[in-house]
């Protein structure tokens, strides 16, 4: 009986959501980080160029 | 990935930028990986098919070293020499050490759950990766409530320095203390037959597309940075005029 269920858990099939797991929070954490810094380096450039506008416009004492 | 800004023009010619070729480079890479990992790779006989976990756990992990080591020489080189590049070099490098450690710690939870029946044992390994992960959030932290950026800067680079101690502490843990955790499988400890000659080439594959990730990861975080020190000194011109 021991046997069985150390057969059963072991099966390469039964861990298979484990794998299915690691391998998605790896993508999501991974390409999460670099849509972070690419979504903020868009703002900050817009941000940059909205800025320069009212630099360009504000006279120089 | 490639836009029209990452194109760097020369003589009415557009060559792709370093960042962009980069990307492309590590993205046909990435696929090819896991076409080895899924397909080509052999299925562990006991520990089944999760032990393809172990392609991507164990390069993430060495590149959380690789991270903290960069972390550490540019520490150094920066107090030496009081660059602001090699401080954002730090700082970029340190930040993807950060997310590298996080995943080898996650990817090593869901790997431990059918393997030792358990999710998290403090056992020697896991607690001083977890000690190393500490640390580097704490880099990032005294960086962020230094009352300056310099001295944040020189604050991060003292625990840049001193927090790299413990990277050969978790590497030498499971030779130094009786552990669960498998031996090294890579470096001066790694038993030449520990793994079969296909799994170790794909393991050294990933460790090769793992290296570009990691670069590609690093360029894109110093970027961000250089566009923030643009947008500070902006702030600063706008703030003098208005005065």
């Amino acid at each position: 009986m021991l046997d069985l269920i150390l057969l059963s858990t072991h099966l390469p099939s039964s861990n298979l959501p484990y794998l299915f797991a690691a391998f998605a929070v790896s993508w999501v954490i991974l390409f999460g980080y670099l849509f972070y810094v690419n979504r903020r380096q868009h703002e900050l450039r817009k941000e940059i160029s909205r800025l320069q506008t009212i630099l360009d416009q504000t006279p120089e004492e | 990935m490639a836009s029209s800004q990452s194109m760097e023009r020369s003589g009415g010619l557009q060559f792709p930028s370093l960042k962009t070729v980069l990307a492309v480079i590590t993205g046909v890479m990435m696929l090819v990986d896991l076409y080895f990992i899924f397909m080509v790779a052999p299925t562990d006989a006991v520990l089944g098919h999760v032990q393809r976990v172990f392609y991507f756990h164990v390069p993430i992990a060495i590149m959380s070293f690789l991270a903290f080591f960069v972390v550490f020489i540019a520490s150094l080189m920066y107090l030496f020499k009081r660059s602001p590049k090699w401080d954002a070099f730090a700082h970029a490098s340190a930040e993807v050490g950060v997310i590298f450690v996080t995943l080898a710690l996650i990817t090593g939870i869901i790997w431990a759950r059918p393997i030792w029946n358990t999710w998290w044992t403090w056992e020697p390994r896991l607690t001083t990766t977890l000690i190393l992960w500490l640390i580097y959030v704490a880099y990032l932290m005294v960086r962020s409530y230094a009352p300056t950026q310099s001295k944040g800067a020189i604050y991060a680079a003292v625990v840049g320095i001193i927090g790299f101690v413990d990277v050969p502490i978790v590497y030498y843990s499971v030779v130094w203390w009786r552990s669960i955790h498998p031996s090294p499988v890579v470096g001066p400890f790694a038993k030449s037959d520990s793994l079969d000659g296909t799994m170790a080439l794909i393991l050294l594959y990933s460790f090769i597309t793992f290296v570009f990730f990691f670069a590609y990861m690093v360029m894109e975080r110093m970027e961000l940075r250089t566009t923030e020190e643009a947008l500070g000194r902006i702030r600063f011109a706008l703030r003098r005029r208005g005065e």
